[in-house]
């Protein structure tokens, strides 16, 4: 299996972030991680990229323990987008997306007609040809995250983790930004785990879902078991209903927003 | 570096070769300008080996070893800033950031304190003063200091923040010691102290030019392994280590490259340190978007730097020149100043 972790724990200091996580993820698989703020979905994406070390349990990537490879080598297999990279202001979008490119040509070999393709197919699947001289400091956050998920992507690994891929993204870059997950998997066989707030979405592009709740896994399954549980309202702490919107596509949930009493003025 | 990179303004193409004439330049301006007024037929004969004793013996063993060790210092301290800046992400990071400076200033007190002062209380004798063993003693103190920073930063994981914490407190430290013992020696020695630690090419000799000159050819050779990982090391470490890097040891090369530049070159000249700071930041205003040209830029720029300076001051000061490490203080102030303005 390309991406497995079992019993995985994390502690900041004396503060438990996840305790005991499991996941076992299929070739092509896409894996939605949701949960509310500080459950644990950004420390269990780093833990799984070998970026932070776990107290208990390990992740494995082919069979291979994280915590034994090198830092290039598990690059050449994963790639990690963060919740809020940072990079220097007067970087332009080709040299961070160039970057993507460092396992494979290391630190001499040039770079060769492969990994300009790479580069050019990065940029292209995320819109950005158009932008590729512009520095990211001009551009706008939405632009800069699809720089991130491009650099990402010019990695051409195996494994893919996004960290709130969609977060500043328009409902266009969104949905395009699904889309292009979607055909990742299904076309080229990626294997994807990503945290994403949208129940939504999370429902309507994953094969499965992990609910984490105080760094705890509540649920680990297929989107419409998810929806007939009641652990979504219960975790959230919010009233819904899943709502079938056509045979066989997948349930919406409809939040109830109670909070919000419009009764004219 | 890229075909789509915009065509605004294009420096890429002139501005490499514009600051390599420049080197040139200031060069030959630094060999035919001194304060001895040598025609510039004798200059030319005294180059290829001809012409008065005079002039040959003070352009080739006054100007000439003081211009070759001014440029390889120059280099040096010019990419050891920028090595800094760029790994420890602060832009006013410079040498003394790691202790270089100071810790050399400390040693170099001390070592004038004990072979002088202890093993000959009653001289007087300024020639009889170990000269020559300033720049390893320098250099030796420069290490050790940015040795000391490294450790203590690396325990609490290398972040940029601890590093210029632990820099500043050590540096302090260093430097107030140092202080004192050259305050509480009261001696007439100190002078050789005060020059040294303005930073001064003044009777610098060939010795110094052939000191520095393998430390400059190592760090220059070094480039081609560091180049990519510096690049990386511009992101914080989470984005480095998932871009595959490792940034431990990578960051740890590339300090100890900054810190042997910058240590070695204060061991020849003293603390010029300024050079250090301000030249990188030339060096990215000229390049703009063009990242690729800053390194080349600062190494350039740093030779050119050190040159006019040290022209300036020998012209300017007259028989009591002024120290290079003065002019560059005074005319790096307004650069730096007018390169702030564009920061946001
Ligand atoms: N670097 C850190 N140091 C200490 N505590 C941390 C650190 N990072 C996260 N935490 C804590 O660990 C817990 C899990 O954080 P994590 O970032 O994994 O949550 P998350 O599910 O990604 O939340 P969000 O939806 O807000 O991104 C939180 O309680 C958080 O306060
Ligand atoms: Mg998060």
């Amino acid at each position: 299996m390309p991406l497995t972790c079992s019993h995985l724990s994390v502690s900041y200091g004396r503060r438990r972030a996840l305790s005991g996580f499991s996941l076992s993820m299929e070739k092509g698989e896409i894996r939605a991680l949701i949960g509310p703020n500080g459950s644990g979905k950004s420390t269990a994406l780093q833990a799984l990229a070998g970026l932070i070390a776990s107290s208990e349990g390990r992740a494995e990537i082919e069979g291979v323990s994280v915590a034994s490879m090198s830092r290039r080598a598990i690059a050449k297999k994963l790639a990690f987008l963060p919740q809020q990279p940072v990079a220097p202001d007067e970087m332009t979008v080709a040299q961070l997306v160039r970057q993507g490119r460092f396992p494979h040509v290391g630190l001499f070999r040039s770079y060769g007609r492969k990994d300009e393709e790479a580069i050019a197919w990065a940029l292209e699947s995320t819109g950005l040809t158009g932008l590729a001289g512009r520095t990211l400091q001009e551009l706008s956050g939405g632009e800069r995250q699809r720089a991130w998920i491009s650099a990402a992507l010019a990695q051409e690994a195996a494994i893919l983790l996004l960290d709130e891929p969609t977060s500043f993204l328009d409902i266009g870059y969104q949905v395009e930004v699904l889309d292009l997950v979607h055909r990742l998997s299904r076309e080229r066989g990626v294997t994807i785990v990503m945290a994403i707030h949208d129940i939504n979405q999370a429902i309507a592009v994953s094969d499965r879902i992990s609910l984490l709740e105080k760094g705890e896994l509540r649920f680990d399954g297929a989107p419409k078991a998810l929806s007939e549980s009641g652990l979504v309202e219960k975790t959230f702490r919010v009233k819904g209903t899943f709502v079938e919107v056509a045979p066989g596509k997948p349930p919406h949930f409809d939040v109830e927003l109670t909070k919000l009493n419009r009764s004219g003025p | 570096m890229s075909a789509n990179a915009p065509a605004i303004g294009q420096p890429s193409r002139w501005i490499l070769p514009a600051a390599l004439a420049l080197v040139l330049i200031s060069f030959v301006a630094a060999v035919f300008l001194g304060i001895v007024d040598i025609p510039a037929r004798d200059v030319l004969s005294a180059l290829t080996g001809t012409g008065s004793t005079e002039a040959r013996s003070i352009i080739l063993d006054i100007r000439l070893p003081r211009i070759v060790t001014g440029i390889l210092a120059g280099m040096q301290f010019a990419l050891a800033g920028l090595l800094l800046q760029t790994i420890t992400r602060n832009p006013l990071a410079d040498p003394s950031l790691m202790g270089v400076s100071q810790g050399a200033t400390l040693t170099v007190t001390l070592f004038l304190l004990f072979t002088v002062y202890l093993a000959n209380p009653d001289s007087y004798s300024v020639n009889e003063l170990p000269i020559a063993w300033l720049p390893p003693a320098g250099m030796i103190g420069g290490m050790a200091a940015g040795g000391i920073i490294y450790l203590l930063a690396f325990r609490l994981d290398l972040s940029p923040l601890r590093i210029t914490l632990c820099g500043i407190a050590i540096g302090a430290v260093l430097h107030a010691i140092a202080i004192g013992l050259i305050a509480g020696w009261g001696s007439a020695r100190i002078e050789i102290i005060l020059e040294w630690l303005s930073g001064s090419l003044y009777a610098r000799t060939w010795d110094h030019a052939l000191f520095l000159l393998p430390f400059t050819v190592a760090g220059l050779g070094m480039l081609p392994l560091i180049y990519r990982p510096l690049n990386l090391l511009r992101f914080d470490a989470a984005v480095a280590r998932s871009f595959g890097l490792s940034y431990r040891r990578q960051f740890s090369l590339v300090l100890l490259v900054s810190c042997a530049l910058a240590a070695s070159a204060v061991g020849a000249v003293g603390p010029i340190v300024f050079v250090g700071l301000i030249v990188p930041h030339l060096a990215r205003f000229l390049a703009g978007r063009h990242f690729p040209l800053v390194l080349p830029l600062t190494i350039v720029l740093g030779a050119v730097i050190v040159t006019l300076g040290d022209l300036v001051g020998r012209l300017a000061g007259g028989p009591e020149e002024v120290p290079i490490g003065v002019v560059t203080a005074l005319m790096g102030v307004p650069v730096m100043l007018a390169l702030l303005r564009r920061v946001p």
